[in-house]
């Protein structure tokens, strides 16, 4: 009994140190940030090509070089915090972090916890043949009668092998994969693969670089429209940084990073 | 990226790895033994507040701790990720600690402790000078398999973002696609480091051995 009443005033004590943890002041993170002169973004660096290190250690990426945009526009300082992706949420809920921009995708389910930036990229995979193709394409899955192209380790190269190749839709040996999305259009022009998945935007930079080339189909395989992450509530954030990706938007920045990104 | 700039990128994580060991260590070893001595000598009441804690802390997974520690009680006490760390794994460590030297000192026998006291020496004077040196051998082997759970129990901070020796070879797996590489590296990292603190232990163990007590 004795022992029972003093496990559970031990529950209470830890129960109502928890509970004190819940307030935060209620000024805007935009102001702690402009206060502070830097920004702290949280992202997880193991998606290449949103976010990875390079040879010296440095985050690189599609996320990570417009984050730096952003920040730069904010007229703030950049600092990075890595940590692995299922404790990005959390940490922007604690305010450890006052934003995270790791190739998040919108879902309900964690628009309940934080806010979310109005997509700065939407991924669309566009199926690029020679002009010449004839075939019909109405469902990602018809391209199984193909022989297909990807660059190795993009979200197209995933959905090939995980949706095809894996569920034994087609053999592996139907499937070039390449270092360069480049090399990859080199060999359609050339006829050995007749249809490359790649992302719409670098797609498109091929077909005006190579010429001979169209788009037969343009579907969201993986990604669809990605955000960044932001403290839930938080308006005046969340206006700023709209503010800056639709000007990002305008001027062409991102699609430019786009193409430097997913094509290379 | 070239092998040599890869195996360096992951090996600078120890750094972080041996922080992070030797704050939870150390404290672990300093509570625990203080601990111990509080259940085995300070009375009924100790006794079984000193069960309840241990039951409490050896049943909650560093991990939980951990996350309690950084994101829960961020409102109370803002702890970086690396003392957060560091804290919740030295208070997991403490408890398991205190029953390592719980039982060294039980080992030793009670009759030692009345003997001790029938000469004439004060209780503490008894456990500093009888108990405590016999119970110390007594608890190395023991303790250096502790050692060796903390050095690797380390690599979970990894997940409020420090960057130690696991997450680097996450992170250098995912942009390389050579997770085994990556992987390989991590783990002869830790191995080396468990296996030089056992040996250390071990000669300390050899050392402190009395001849003629097997």
């Amino acid at each position: 009994m004795k022992k029972t009443l003093v496990a559970l005033s031990v529950l209470l004590i830890m129960a109502g140190l928890l509970a004190g943890c819940g307030e935060q002041a209620p000024t805007s993170t935009l102001d702690k940030i402009k206060q502070a002169g830097k920004v702290v973004v949280g992202t997880s660096a193991d998606y290449p090509p949103y976010e990875y290190v390079d040879e010296t250690g440095n985050y690189t990426g599609f996320d990570i070089e417009l984050m730096t945009e952003i920040a730069k526009r904010m007229g703030v300082s950049l600092e990075w915090v890595d940590m692995p992706f299922d404790s990005l949420i959390a940490a922007v809920q604690e305010g450890k972090i006052d934003m995270s921009i790791s190739c998040f995708n919108y879902s309900e389910e964690r628009d309940q916890q934080v806010d979310f930036s109005d997509p700065y990229y939407t991924s669309q995979d566009a199926f690029l043949v020679a002009e010449g193709f004839t075939g019909t394409i109405t469902d990602p899955a018809d391209i199984v009668q193909y022989k297909i192209g990807v660059q190795s380790g993009t979200v197209q190269d995933e959905w090939v092998t995980t949706e095809l190749i894996e569920t034994g839709l087609m053999p592996e040996s139907k499937l070039s994969r390449y270092e360069r999305v480049d090399q990859a259009a080199l060999d359609l022009q050339a006829g050995r693969i007749d249809v490359l998945v790649a992302d719409s935007v670098p797609a498109q930079a091929l077909i005006k670089q190579f010429g001979g080339f169209k788009i037969v189909y343009e579907v969201q395989l993986y990604t669809g429209p990605i955000n960044i992450v932001l403290p839930e509530g938080d308006k005046a954030l969340r206006d700023e940084v709209n503010k800056i990706i639709k000007q990002l938007q305008d001027e062409g920045f991102i699609d430019q990073l786009a193409v430097k990104y997913f094509s290379e | 990226m070239d092998i040599g700039r890869f195996f360096q990128y992951i090996a600078s994580g120890t750094a972080y790895t041996l922080g992070v060991t030797l704050i939870a260590l150390p404290s672990g070893l300093i509570l625990g033994m203080l601990f111990a001595f509080l259940a085995v000598y300070a009375g009924k009441i100790a006794t079984r507040f000193f069960s309840i804690y241990s039951t409490i802390m050896r049943g909650i997974p560093p991990i939980v701790l951990l996350f309690i520690l950084y994101f829960l009680m961020s409102g109370a006490i803002n702890l970086t990720p690396f003392w957060a760390g560091s804290v919740s794994l030295g208070i997991i460590s403490s408890a398991y600690q205190m029953e390592i030297f719980r039982g060294a000192i039980l080992s030793v026998s009670a009759d030692q402790m009345m003997a001790a006291r029938a000469i004439g020496l004060s209780k503490i004077q008894a456990i500093r000078t009888v108990i405590f040196p016999q119970m110390i051998r007594i608890a190395i082997p023991g303790w250096s398999n502790e050692a060796a759970i903390v050095i690797k129990d380390s690599s979970l901070v990894y997940a409020i973002g420090v960057p130690e020796i696991l997450r680097r070879a996450q992170l250098i797996s995912a942009s390389t696609q050579q997770p085994f590489l990556a992987y390989t590296t991590a783990a002869f990292i830790y191995f080396t480091l468990v296996f030089i603190t056992n040996r250390l232990l071990n000669r300390a163990e050899q050392k402190l051995t009395i001849p003629s007590n097997p």
